[in-house]
């Protein structure tokens, strides 16, 4: 059975028919702009979303005239796509343009004078760029905190011994905990009067321990948190690369005499190194996000305010949601270039390879 | 607007259909009115759901139901914002913090209450009876106008809360005597004359380390004699430096002088300076916690109730779990008075303070049926007997006609401090800039506290920041 020759044949352009996609682009098209001139903008924004559904009715039709199931299998899913994720994004995007704020009803065209007030700003300026750089310094020492001791952690449990399996439940639970509940756990172990930590220093003799005085403390005291939690998180996927390493190799290795070091590089690396990127890109996108322990053991304070916690503030607690969204593809694009590095250095090494 | 919106009202028509249809089918029978509202969650309110539906009959005759939704302190705020921000409608009442009118008064959400007072004399009489400091804070917008838009559901003051057991014990008594050559106050009249300076003496005094001596016996941990809010959260700093600042005779930036009262050279007059050196400098004598710029007001009253501080100033809404034996290991050693004041060049007490509390509000989109019933609550609530009984329960009223009871200082400890502390109250920012304002503020105030920045610096960066918003909000004339 030959589908292609039952298909019909395209209509026309000028015909009205159902599966006439290309009319239904331009009639979209038209009547978008023609709304979005004349009608107020709360009836514009209905009108808009129904030519966007028209043409996307017109797809599907066609698709199923024609045959494309494959198109029409996943369209559910661009459908999904495109209302949870691109169009709000197109939409924020669409807003850093204006000023807007969304306790007020009143919205104005500003070009760029977000961007450039959030660059530029005497005020806003310096305030965006020590955030950022509180956000790079905690992506840097949180993510090498949880891929060391993630590591060291797997190695350890790729061995057998006695209890592994339940240690290894006891190792994995942190990562299981809600942030809010880690957070408060750790506000208290940190306290100087109630906290762990400053009544153990205190029952050695010395005073009493205020670790989130300083800087310094704060920072430390997030990034433990942080590495507490996640650090399991990093053992779980180098875990699994290290008991896929296949054994006859090791056996190889043992009867050429091969060092530990040089196993390690040559036969156990190799397997885990996918993982491992994984794993500091999973990491790294997470902590470039940070704001809830920030929040929960700071609020800010101690100059560990990050980017996201900032954005927060902008956008939800003082409402300037134009502003909010303008920091965000800032952000977004700070984001873009990083991964994109990323993934062409670890591109190029395992071409090297 | 959102297309979530339009599809709940959407679905509202269509049960509003339904239940009209209803109607017709069944005889006619009162009706179901539900009152959905966003509340803190604390004692407060809680008491008042609790006596709405043990008591409340509404005089329509249709049965009206209160649905709270209590939400944490810490998260209020953003809470409440982002339901009403995000268009969802979702309450018809809320109680909100005073600074808050601004902001959700402009973004067309609370209701203005003029019409339904003028139409209602019972309300008026209520709200009349209500101290002025009380109304203005609680209910007007612009501050001090008569443009009402809240009705106070809690109001709330500063008090001291204060350790009997330590303060009247005889050696600690007689050697604060021999050292300062001063009564360490002991019962709740020589409580209210306590000064800032005798507070920082008794920080001095109290400094004691674990199995030092303590009223008579070894200290079970480390022991100090004050503590006060000093946290970045919220408004956890700038409810008690603001005191500070009035009573030294400095001012914030006044709302009710815009567009010509300036932020510049008034928030960091000189004597606003020395008013948050002098809050900054007490924060050495209090637990260790107050120097990592997290002691907020749940933190002291923590404190507090372990029985680690010997003095502590904090809000009244707080205080009802330091009576209780199974949240407080000091409930039947308790003493309260005013909270500090300063001492004029005539040795009269200035006793300036920014005033807690909450009123509540009605939201514009409530249905007319809402509002009548919405206000009968009200009027429930602000009647005398209500009040009262909410007052014994551990609520406070700011009816003259409830306060000025002789019964009324016997309900709860801190009774006593509550009516002379009324005239003493002043409120801050109901702009729609509020919360911006309030950030930047209790950021540079954490610097301070943590010992980064001195008290010029700190105020020199508030005066500007304010200066350069409240110019381009049009509320300060360039």
């Amino acid at each position: 059975m030959t589908s292609v020759a039952l298909s019909p044949p395209a209509p026309d352009f000028k015909t009205i028919a159902p599966d006439n996609w290309k009319l239904a682009i331009v009639v979209g098209l038209v009547v978008s702009v023609l709304a979005t001139l004349i009608l107020p903008a709360n009836a514009a924004f209905w009108v808009v979303g129904a030519m966007a559904a028209m043409v996307a009715a017109s797809f599907v039709v066609n698709a199923y005239r024609r045959h494309y199931y494959g198109g029409l299998l996943v369209s559910p899913a661009i459908a999904v796509l495109f209302v949870m994720n691109i169009f709000p994004l197109v939409w924020s995007l669409g807003l850093s343009f204006f000023a807007y704020q969304s306790n007020q009803q009143n919205i104005r065209f500003v070009g760029l004078r977000n961007y450039q007030q959030l660059l530029t700003n005497d005020l806003k300026a310096p305030e965006l760029w020590a955030n950022l750089t509180n956000t790079a310094m905690f992506v840097v020492l949180t993510v090498a905190a949880q891929m060391i001791v993630g590591f060291l952690l797997a190695v350890l449990f790729a061995k057998q011994f006695p209890l592994r399996k339940y240690l290894l439940i006891l190792v994995l639970t942190p990562m299981m905990l809600s942030v809010v509940a880690v957070g408060v756990f750790f506000s208290y172990y940190y306290d100087p009067t109630f906290g762990l930590i400053s009544q153990v220093i205190k029952a050695w003799g010395g005073e009493q321990f205020i670790l989130m005085s300083n800087k310094t403390g704060a920072v430390a005291g997030i990034v433990f948190a942080d590495a507490w939690m996640w650090s399991p998180f990093v053992m779980l996927l180098v875990l699994a690369g290290l008991v896929s390493v296949p054994k006859y190799l090791y056996e190889a290795a043992a009867i050429d005499r091969v060092s530990g070091w040089r196993r390690f590089w040559t036969i156990t690396f190799p397997y885990i190194r996918g993982l491992l990127m994984l794993a500091l890109l999973f990491r790294t996108i997470e902590a470039f996000k940070m704001a809830d322990l920030v929040i929960l053991l700071t609020k800010g304070g101690n100059d560990t305010m990050t980017i996201s916690y900032h954005v927060i503030r902008i956008a939800n607690e003082q409402n300037k949601t134009s502003e909010g969204a303008a920091l965000s593809y800032l952000l977004l694009f700070v984001v873009i270039v990083l991964t994109n590095l990323y993934l062409y250095i670890a591109n190029r090494r395992s071409q090297g390879a | 607007m959102s297309w979530q919106y339009k599809l709940t009202s959407f679905a509202g028509a269509a049960a509003v259909a339904t239940m009209m249809s209803g109607t017709f089918l069944t005889p006619a029978t009162a009706e179901e009115i539900v009152l959905k509202m966003a509340v803190p969650d604390w004692p407060p309110t809680r008491i008042m759901k609790d006596m709405f539906d043990k008591q409340y009959k509404a005089p329509s005759g249709n049965t009206v139901k209160l649905e709270i939704d209590f939400i944490p302190w810490p998260d209020f705020y953003t809470r409440v914002n982002a339901s009403l921000t995000s268009g969802e409608q979702k309450y018809n009442m809320a109680v909100s913090d005073s600074q808050w009118l601004g902001a959700f008064v402009e973004g067309g959400y609370f209701r203005k209450i003029n019409d339904l007072i003028d139409a209602d004399p019972a309300l008026k009489a209520a709200m009349d009876d209500m101290h002025e400091n009380v109304r203005n804070a609680y209910s007007t917008y612009p501050h001090k106008t008569a443009n009402f838009y809240g009705f106070p559901q809690f109001p709330d003051v500063l008090v001291t809360f204060a350790r009997k057991d330590i303060l009247c014990n005889e050696e600690e008594q007689k050697n604060f005597q021999a050292k300062f050559n001063k009564k360490l106050p002991c019962t709740g009249e020589e409580l209210d004359d306590l000064d800032w300076e005798m507070f920082e003496n008794i920080g001095q005094f109290f400094q004691r380390k674990k199995g030092e001596n303590l009223a008579g016996k070894p200290a079970d941990d480390d022991f100090y004699g004050i503590a006060y809010q000093a946290g970045k959260g919220y408004d956890f700093s700038s409810m008690q430096i603001n005191g500070f600042i009035w009573q030294n005779g400095g001012n914030t930036w006044d709302e009710t002088q815009a567009p010509k009262g300036q932020a510049e050279g008034v928030v960091n007059s000189p004597e606003a300076v020395a008013a948050l050196d002098h809050y900054l400098k007490l924060i050495q004598y209090m637990p260790p916690v107050a120097k990592t710029g997290t002691m907020d007001i749940f933190k002291s009253d923590e404190l507090f109730r372990e029985g680690k501080v010997a003095l502590n100033v904090d809000w009244i809404g707080l205080g009802e779990a330091s009576l209780s034996p199974e949240t407080s290991k000091v409930s039947d050693k308790l003493v309260f008075g005013q909270a500090p004041g300063t001492r004029g060049a005539d040795g009269k007490m200035i006793r300036w303070n920014n005033i807690g509390g909450q009123p509540f509000v009605l939201m514009t989109w409530n249905t007319d049926t809402q509002n009548k019933e919405a206000v009968d609550f009200v009027k429930w609530w602000l009647s005398k007997p209500v009040q009262t009984e909410y007052a014994s329960k551990g609520g406070q009223s700011a009816m003259k006609s409830v306060y000025s009871d002789p019964n009324y200082v016997t309900y709860r400890p801190w009774n006593r401090a509550w009516a002379p502390s009324l005239d003493w109250q002043k409120d801050v920012w109901h702009v729609p800039q509020f919360f911006e304002l309030l950030t930047q503020q209790q950021d540079q105030f954490d610097l301070a506290i943590t010992g980064k920045q001195d008290a010029k610096t700190t105020l020199d960066n508030v005066a500007k920041f304010q200066q350069n918003l409240l110019t381009e909000a049009g509320l300060i004339a360039p």
